[in-house]
């Protein structure tokens, strides 16, 4: 497979710089030259945006990779953002540490990428998104300017929190360039529950109540029962072919403060009537792994669907019933405590998705909700009436826009990708 | 005129009484919490909603007059300080609480709110509002929000940045925008993050949507008692290291334990050199294997003494010694100047040295009052005014101090904000190219250049007049709060 290659369109130049300067160098002789910039980490999150208007250069990020600081009784860690967040995690583990955060494919993806694509996982729930552990951040802006904000410490409120805004923002606004994570201490003991239930209104009470406390779970997700058997480790759980959803609930902490919760857990899951429940052994890594990687690129399309927590029965119904009326096979998660869902649905004929995408942001639209493709294969770009990825734009578009305007005045940064 | 011009234009819009424009009515808000910080502003409102602000913003903006936000006022870096005269937002009439969501566990607040007064509503859904700067009791949501506060329990739940999901936000043409969502994710830029703790320069927020966070199960409280600062400091970073990351880990250190427990009788030792104030919170397991590993760290650190707070009214009571302890310290010296950097914390020990040296050096009395385990320290340089030469030892002196923190890997505000205060200070942490980065994000939102002018980013003219408008030093005892 050629590299670079982004649907379809190769660039012209391939560069691959080893320093920020170098990144800013660049960035600052393609604005003159009005050259069309693809900041590249691992690839894994390159099918979020769609094909860029134009596509001339690509940047390599890969070449800044190193660790710059770390010092594990600070609990910091400063690192070149093209570090993968695999080979980041390994370097905490040592250290009995980690950044509590676990996107799809971390071997493969980078800090920067993952950062700049707004990457999350089921963490979210026990931990917070990567907005809360970022502490600092230097940039190479649109037109080669080399900034930082932020600062290596645990606290601070020197300065505006520009670096926060590169976050999701798909490098529209500059080039990550370096990151400061605050990182944690890792919990002495993790097991996790799975449970198997027929009916969504009891894996849903179930969920209610296993989200409130004395719970703490650090993450729950739902998956429908396709989605359960589309996952390597979890296809064999159920030998079942009558339709089920699955509960995948974790707990972390002391062995007693863990069981405890398992054992209450089991009790709620057998009360609302889950006929089949599994206790992970002592090392649970590997589920979690599986449930993260589920949500990696495939061929066919995958979308994001967030709502308001007191909408979440109304979205699951909502995510469902679409393409249900159409036929479609899906595959379903829900990470709970976020109130998103992701849904894959097949590739049909474009008309009929556009049309079934419209329908559920009309539907969500009533319950205050988006819905956003987090990844669009090949075979549904390059046509005369694309998807509409991002839906809607924010009421502070306008504000977004002069922003853009500043930092990339010559609009190089992944022109066409993203919605502002 | 054009003064005559903007109250009679106000007075159209919010009527006559919720625009202040007598002299002995806007001395009210020539201060911050700081107290010597001063300037007159040229008028004060007092809107009802967010129309009205709007309507204020829009006359101010017209007719060239800077705008400026305000609180309750507890500000200690003179961000709310009209220093180039203007209109003066009080949002205290915007003081309801809209909303409290127990499931999704999110309030939907107007800025007046006070922050004690949310985790007292929140209390019925067993949920509270996590950032607790010192002067929680005083100090408003929306004045959290514009300075990202902080607060003893941030060490385990983060600052007000972490707890804010949305806001309304008039702009300074007057515009009402929506800024971020209570869902989670929604696509563009993340606006959000950069007016939190802007201090006023890109908006007025009229309304939130914050999170809320669940009580713990259980709560313990410890005070370990040092003959030795240093050891103290070494102890703060042996018990992170361990792997416990406590709700609170506070240090008091010198002159202040003495001073504290006279006044507020919290039991602390008067002959100790330092001690720090520990609690942990979490399930009822997690919390026996915690105390277990705290008592072994602080014993093995060289603690003299670790006491247990054995229910709610003795933490209270060892608590009620921390968050007084700015007004205790008045029995030390009259006049005071306090610091907010942060150091990692790994620095701590050597800080602290720093500190107690350079205060020396120029005569000065420094008690260290702070969020330890955040590395986030308060040097209270204390001293008396009337003896010629002091203003400039203690200006000097703090000016040292923070510069010693960024000399360590730290920064010269931990949450205590910029405002005019520190403002000299940035290109000591920010170069040239990060500064015009924040310039051009602050002309984005304020293209006309009446938000708060000024602060937070140095200027030629604010460099200039730094020493004539600045008398950064505060006279001890007044309400301030650390």
């Amino acid at each position: 497979m050629t590299p670079f290659l982004l649907y379809n369109q190769q660039p012209t130049q391939i560069v691959a710089p080893t320093s920020a300067e170098a990144v800013a160098d660049v960035l600052r002789d393609a604005s003159a030259q009005g050259l069309a910039v693809i900041p590249w980490g691992g690839g894994t999150r390159q099918g979020m945006g769609g094909p860029p208007l134009r596509y001339d250069l690509a940047l390599d990020m890969r070449g800044l990779a190193a660790v710059l600081a770390y010092t594990p009784d600070d609990l910091v860690l400063r690192v070149g953002a093209g570090a993968t967040l695999g080979h980041i995690q390994d370097l905490l583990a040592a250290h009995n540490q980690w950044l509590p955060w676990n996107p799809p494919l971390p071997d493969q993806a980078t800090i920067g990428g993952l950062l700049a694509s707004g990457a999350t996982g089921s963490l979210r729930m026990g931990y917070g998104t990567p907005r809360d552990w970022t502490l600092a951040m230097q940039v190479a802006l649109g037109d080669g300017r080399l900034v930082k904000s932020g600062a290596p410490v645990v606290k601070n409120v020197a300065g505006y929190d520009t670096h926060k805004l590169h976050i999701g923002a798909l490098g529209t606004l500059g080039v990550i360039t370096e990151v400061t994570f605050k990182v944690a201490p890792r919990p002495a003991h993790c097991q996790t529950l799975l449970a198997a239930f027929s009916s969504p209104l009891t894996i849903l009470e179930a969920m209610q109540q296993i989200g409130q406390p004395p719970f703490q779970p650090i993450s729950l997700v739902l998956l429908n029962h396709s989605a359960s058997k589309a996952n390597p480790i979890l296809h064999s759980f159920l030998d079942d072919t009558s339709p089920h959803l699955i509960m995948a609930v974790r707990f972390a902490g002391t062995a007693g403060a863990v069981g405890r919760q398992i054992r209450t857990a089991v009790a709620v899951c057998v009360e609302q009537g889950a006929h089949t429940i599994e206790l992970s052994e002592t090392d649970d890594g590997s589920i979690w792994h599986a449930i993260a990687d589920d949500l990696r690129p495939t061929d066919q399309l995958l979308i994001r669907v967030g709502a308001p927590l007191s909408h979440v029965r109304e979205m699951l119904r909502l995510v469902e019933s679409i393409p249900y009326q159409r036929g479609w096979p899906t595959d379903r998660y829900l990470i709970a405590g976020a109130g998103l869902a992701y849904l894959r649905w097949p590739v049909v004929a474009l008309p009929d998705l556009l049309q079934a995408l419209t329908e559920l942001r009309a539907g969500l639209a009533g319950i205050g909700g988006y819905a956003v493709v987090e990844d669009l294969p090949v075979a549904l770009a390059n046509t005369d009436s694309p998807l509409d990825l991002w839906g809607p734009p924010p009421e502070t578009l306008a504000l977004m826009r002069s922003l853009r305007k500043v930092w990339d005045p010559a609009e190089i940064l992944n022109p066409g990708r993203y919605l502002v | 005129m054009t003064r005559e011009m903007l109250i009679t234009t106000l007075r159209h819009h919010l009527g006559s009484r919720y625009v202040l424009h007598r002299r002995e009515e806007l001395m009210l808000y020539e201060y911050d919490g700081s107290a010597m910080d001063q300037a007159m502003p040229d008028v004060v409102v007092v809107p009802g909603s967010t129309a009205e602000v709007a309507a204020a913003v829009a006359t101010a903006t017209r007719l060239g007059f800077p705008i400026i936000a305000r609180g309750a006022g507890t500000g200690l870096a003179g961000s709310t300080v009209a220093e180039r005269g203007g209109m003066v937002i009080s949002l205290a009439r915007l003081n309801q609480i809209l909303q409290i969501d127990p499931q999704a566990a999110t309030a939907v607040v107007q800025p007046g709110v006070v922050n004690t007064d949310l985790s007292r509503a929140a209390a019925a859904y067993g949920l509270h509002f996590a950032p607790d700067p010192s002067s929680q009791r005083s100090c408003t949501i929306g004045g959290n929000a514009g300075s990202n506060a902080g607060g003893p329990h941030c060490l385990k739940y983060g600052v007000t940045s972490n707890h804010v999901l949305a806001i309304t936000l008039v702009l300074s043409d007057g515009q009402v925008v929506r800024v971020g969502s209570a869902v989670s994710d929604t696509p563009g830029y993340d606006l959000l993050a950069a007016v939190v703790g802007s201090e006023g320069t890109l908006g007025i927020i009229t309304e939130l949507t914050v999170r809320l966070t669940r009580n713990a199960e259980d709560v313990r409280t410890f005070l370990a008692i040092f003959d030795d600062m240093e050891v103290a400091g070494a102890c703060v970073s042996a018990i992170i290291a361990d792997g416990i990351i406590p709700a609170a880990l506070e240090m008091i250190e010198g002159e202040g334990i003495a001073a504290i427990e006279s006044w507020a009788h919290a039991g602390y030792p008067p002959d100790a050199r330092a001690v720090l104030l520990i609690e942990i919170d979490g399930l009822r397991e997690d919390i026996a294997d915690e105390a277990r590993r705290i008592a072994r760290v602080c014993t093995a650190s060289g603690c003299r003494e670790l006491r247990t707070a054995s229910d709610a009214a003795q933490r209270e009571r060892l608590w009620a010694g921390r968050k007084g302890a700015l007004a205790a310290c008045a029995r030390i010296a009259p006049h005071y100047h306090i610091l907010d950097g942060t150091v990692p914390r790994s620095r701590l020990p050597e800080i602290l040295r720093r500190s107690a040296e350079i205060a020396a050096h120029y005569d000065l009395k420094v008690v260290n009052i702070f969020h330890a385990g955040d590395g986030n320290i308060h040097p209270l340089l204390l001293f008396d005014l009337r003896v010629p030469g002091t203003r400039e030892r203690a200006m000097a002196a703090g000016a040292e101090i923070l510069r010693s923190c960024v000399e360590v890997g730290g920064t010269i505000s931990g949450e205590h904000g910029i405002g005019i205060e520190k403002r000299a200070f940035m290109p000591w942490i920010y170069s040239v190219e990060d500064q015009s980065a924040f310039a051009d994000l602050r002309n984005v939102f304020d293209p006309a250049g009446v938000m708060n002018p000024g602060k937070l980013l140095p200027s030629p003219t604010s460099h200039s007049s730094l020493h004539a408008t600045e008398p950064l030093l505060r006279m001890t005892g007044r309400g301030a709060w650390i």
